[in-house]
């Protein structure tokens, strides 16, 4: 997204998620939140490697 | 031979196996039944047939709908905690729902990025084979609880009993080949109507789905003859044809090496004789009504020198997931060695050990190199006897032959010496791969390897300084082996980080051939067999010492991460390289010393987890975000764990237990409500969690444009503001969900 771009009218949710998520984008306009007081945490989603996946050389 | 005409044969490797490069017994059958005057002979590989269509986005966009329709997500909305037996439908629903959009319209470029030039440009490469994992994740949602990923096929049934096994050749829910086959492969064999048909069933992994091509064949071509073969055959095949019901999907099953059997049947079917002297072949005898298993003699193996070069003609080479094709060449079959006492893998060729001569090899390398344009050869053997290595370099540089290669090795300290090494490369040698297995003194006696660790040092220091990489095989859980010998084993490794680039590391595992489970009291160890289990394979067992297969599991979590910490091939995503066959082998022969690509991956490693929070940060256009009611990483930390893993049918690692879900359940408990939201970023295929309020902190984000357009509009003394979202952004930013990147829409 670029500066020059619209917000966007249709947000990219999945499907049956638009109006939880247009209800969020009203609620999240950046003037009215207070950065500092919001719960930032990010968890990380590694891939994991099961031994079902190592054996990647077999004949 | 006098050809007789309207014999068609149809060779078929069917799904699952690796995407990479083509396999390499059809090639060589076919090439056997044309030299011995069967001309009409078809390669079908129904495995790369059914994974490029599965990563479509046509059949991309059935699976999501699939999903929504079967598994939707809002089913655990209302849930106030999730039992261990729902983790894996939660996971499934939830990533399914938020990456399915983004990965149906990347999943074109990702196959073109893994199939072109941009394959060498590793930060498109790694999320574009992201991509393609994810899709197939998106797959296996759709016919949940299957899983279907580049290296295996599991399904909700159980492959070790021949019930579960047909009942799930029928189920449509479960089983995604029953439509693949009957519209995609079923007509043209329906239209060629041949006479025999044979399958290669190496892997465990394809069980499933062959016995449910050769039921729909046999429905649709009741005159056709449906044979298999193929490594897991090998093992499991007297069992399977004892089996109630099999009769439904095939006609007979040949045991090891598959040349001079097939050629017998299908004279024997073409001239209409009985098949009673066919060597190394049951099959059902339908003569006197009702169905009766024969099982005839052994037969002998074929003079491996007289067999002709491998026929990849007819198999879609352009279609595997790789730039450039990889020929597998079979240099040899059995081991010269035969002595490793948990190895298995040569018997299922057969007895004894055979070879072709270093000049007959380089001849045919020579002829396919020139037929099929392409100089990447992966020798297929378990090992080189020290006069193979020493002759077969001599024989590719004498012809100028003008390859790189990669195979399996054994270390041999008389043969890979500083001069043989350098000779190996000479001749192209790129990557070996030798079995190290374990660190401990006293365990490789148990596995009478033959080799010390100064000698296995000695020969991959040897073949490093050539530049030439070197993986080594390991294995954790062997009888008696203790925690703090499995940590030596780590130790060693990560020591000798600098000569070793992979480790294709195992569990051990007993297979109903090794001599652990014809001897066991000479390891130590109790068998423990499930009599419900008609096609068992794979054995648990109880041991007086040493770790339990549970502790072996936890501590190859262990052993990963370490190695993940310090081989660069193995940091973070990097791994992807590893994963794939032949991909880092493919770079190393387009000239990339194994030292560079180290480092590549080395920095690649640093740039991520260097990233920070730059004002050009933005969210991409085709991110996707998605309130969930449960944790999504504490779900997939869940189902990581050992007893969670024991719980789900899966061939390789021989460790399904019918009672471990309940033991899972009972020691992993469940999880408790959390509202959380998954993230999904479809231009650098990564997943992250963030809270609700990170949910908000992003909406404001996408609509200022950017990191620092945000922070324009923040007061300039709200430090704490400021600080807690630049923090959030970097985070991101290093996780790949923020980047600075423009779309690929944008780009266009």
């Amino acid at each position: 997204m670029t500066k020059n771009d619209t917000p966007k009218s249709e947000p990219k949710t999945p499907h049956g998620e638009v109006q939880r998520i247009e209800k969020r984008e009203a609620e999240s306009a950046p003037a009215r939140l207070d950065f500092s007081k919001l719960d930032l945490t990010v968890e990380k989603v590694e891939e994991r490697i099961s031994p079902s996946e190592t054996n990647v050389f077999d004949k | 031979m006098i050809q007789r005409p309207g014999f068609p044969i149809s060779l078929i490797f069917p799904p699952q196996g690796h995407f990479t490069q083509p396999y390499l017994a059809l090639p060589c059958l076919k090439a056997w039944l044309v030299q011995h005057g069967f001309d009409d002979v078809e390669l079908v590989d129904a495995n790369i047939d059914a994974y490029d269509r599965f990563l479509s986005r046509e059949y991309l966009t059935r699976a999501r709908d699939r999903v929504r329709e079967r598994l939707p997500h809002k089913r655990f909305a209302g849930r106030a905690q999730l039992e261990f037996r729902e983790l894996a439908a939660f996971r499934a629903a939830t990533e399914a729902e938020v990456s399915a959009d983004a990965l149906i319209e990347r999943i074109d470029d990702a196959k073109s990025i893994v199939r072109g030039g941009a394959f060498h440009d590793i930060e498109r490469y790694i999320p574009a084979t992201r991509t393609i994992y994810h899709a197939l994740r998106l797959v296996s949602a759709a016919h949940f609880p299957s899983e279907l990923t580049p290296h295996n096929f599991t399904t909700g049934y159980a492959n070790d009993r021949s019930r579960e096994v047909l009942a799930a050749t029928l189920d449509e829910t479960q089983n995604p080949f029953i439509d693949h086959f009957r519209t995609h492969v079923l007509p043209d064999l329906i239209a060629r109507s041949p006479r025999v048909v044979g399958m290669s069933v190496i892997y465990g992994s394809q069980l499933i789905p062959a016995l449910t091509l050769g039921r729909m064949i046999k429905a649709a071509l009741p005159d056709c003859h449906i044979t298999a073969g193929g490594g897991f055959l090998a093992y499991i095949g007297a069992k399977l044809m004892a089996a109630p019901g099999i009769d439904a999907c095939l006609d007979s099953i040949i045991f090891h090496e598959g040349e001079s059997p097939l050629l017998a049947l299908c004279e024997r079917l073409r001239d209409g004789h009985e098949l009673g002297d066919v060597g190394s072949l049951t099959w059902f005898d339908r003569s006197r009504g009702g169905v009766r298993t024969v099982t005839n003699a052994l037969g002998h193996p074929i003079k491996l020198d007289d067999a002709p070069p491998p026929d990849f003609g007819g198999l879609p080479l352009a279609r595997y997931f790789s730039p450039e094709l990889v020929i597998p060449y079979d240099i040899n079959r059995g081991c010269y060695y035969g002595e490793c006492t948990f190895c298995t893998l040569p018997t299922v060729i057969g007895p004894g050990y055979r070879t072709r001569s270093a000049a007959t090899i380089a001849d045919h390398i020579v002829r396919l190199r020139d037929e099929l344009g392409t100089r990447n050869v992966n020798f297929i053997t378990d090992c080189m006897p020290p006069g193979m290595i020493r002759d077969l370099p001599h024989e590719l540089i004498a012809r100028r032959a003008d390859i790189r290669w990669w195979s399996d090795a054994r270390v041999e300290p008389k043969a890979y010496t500083p001069e043989g090494a350098r000779k190996l490369h000479e001749s192209g040698c790129r990557k070996l791969l030798f079995g190290f297995e374990t660190a401990t003194p006293r365990l490789l006696k148990m596995m009478m390897k033959g080799q010390s660790l100064k000698s296995t040092i000695e020969v991959a220091t040897n073949c490093a300084r050539a530049g030439i990489s070197v993986t080594f095989y390991a294995m954790v859980g062997f009888p008696t082996e203790t925690r703090a010998e499995a940590q030596a084993t780590v130790d060693f490794l990560v020591e000798h980080k600098d000569i070793v680039r992979e480790v294709s590391l195992q569990t051990f595992h007993i297979d109903e051939v090794a001599k652990t489970y014809r001897e066991p009291e000479a390891f130590g160890i109790k068998i423990l067999s499930d009599p419900a289990a008609d096609l068992q394979l794979y054995h648990d067992y109880e041991a007086a010492s040493g770790m339990t297969q549970t502790e072996a599991a936890e501590v190859f979590e262990d052993m990963m991460a370490s190695l993940r910490a310090h081989y660069p091939l193995f940091t973070g995503d990097n791994i992807f390289f590893f994963m794939q066959k032949s991909h880092y082998f493919l770079h190393l022969a387009r000239g990339v010393t194994p030292d560079e690509f180290n480092d590549r991956c080395r920095r690649r490693a640093e740039r991520r987890a260097s990233a920070g929070p730059e004002a050009a940060l933005s969210v991409g256009e085709d991110t996707r975000l998605l309130a969930v009611p449960f944790s999504y990483t504490e779900t997939l930390a869940k189902l990581a764990h050992p007893l969670a893993r024991a719980a789900r049918p899966d061939f390789l690692t021989g460790r399904f237990v019918e009672s471990a879900e309940n033991v899972a359940a009972r020691e992993l408990g469940a999880i408790q409500r959390k509202e959380r939201v998954l993230v999904y970023c479809g231009e650098t295929a990564e997943f992250a969690e963030i809270r609700p309020d990170g949910a908000r902190a992003l909406d404001a984000l996408r609509q200022c444009g950017s990191l620092g357009e945000l922070l324009d509009l923040l007061p300039a003394h709200d430090q704490a503001a400021r600080a807690n979202l630049t923090s959030f952004a970097a985070e991101l930013h290093r996780l790949g969900v923020l980047t600075t990147l423009q779309s690929a829409s944008a780009r266009a």
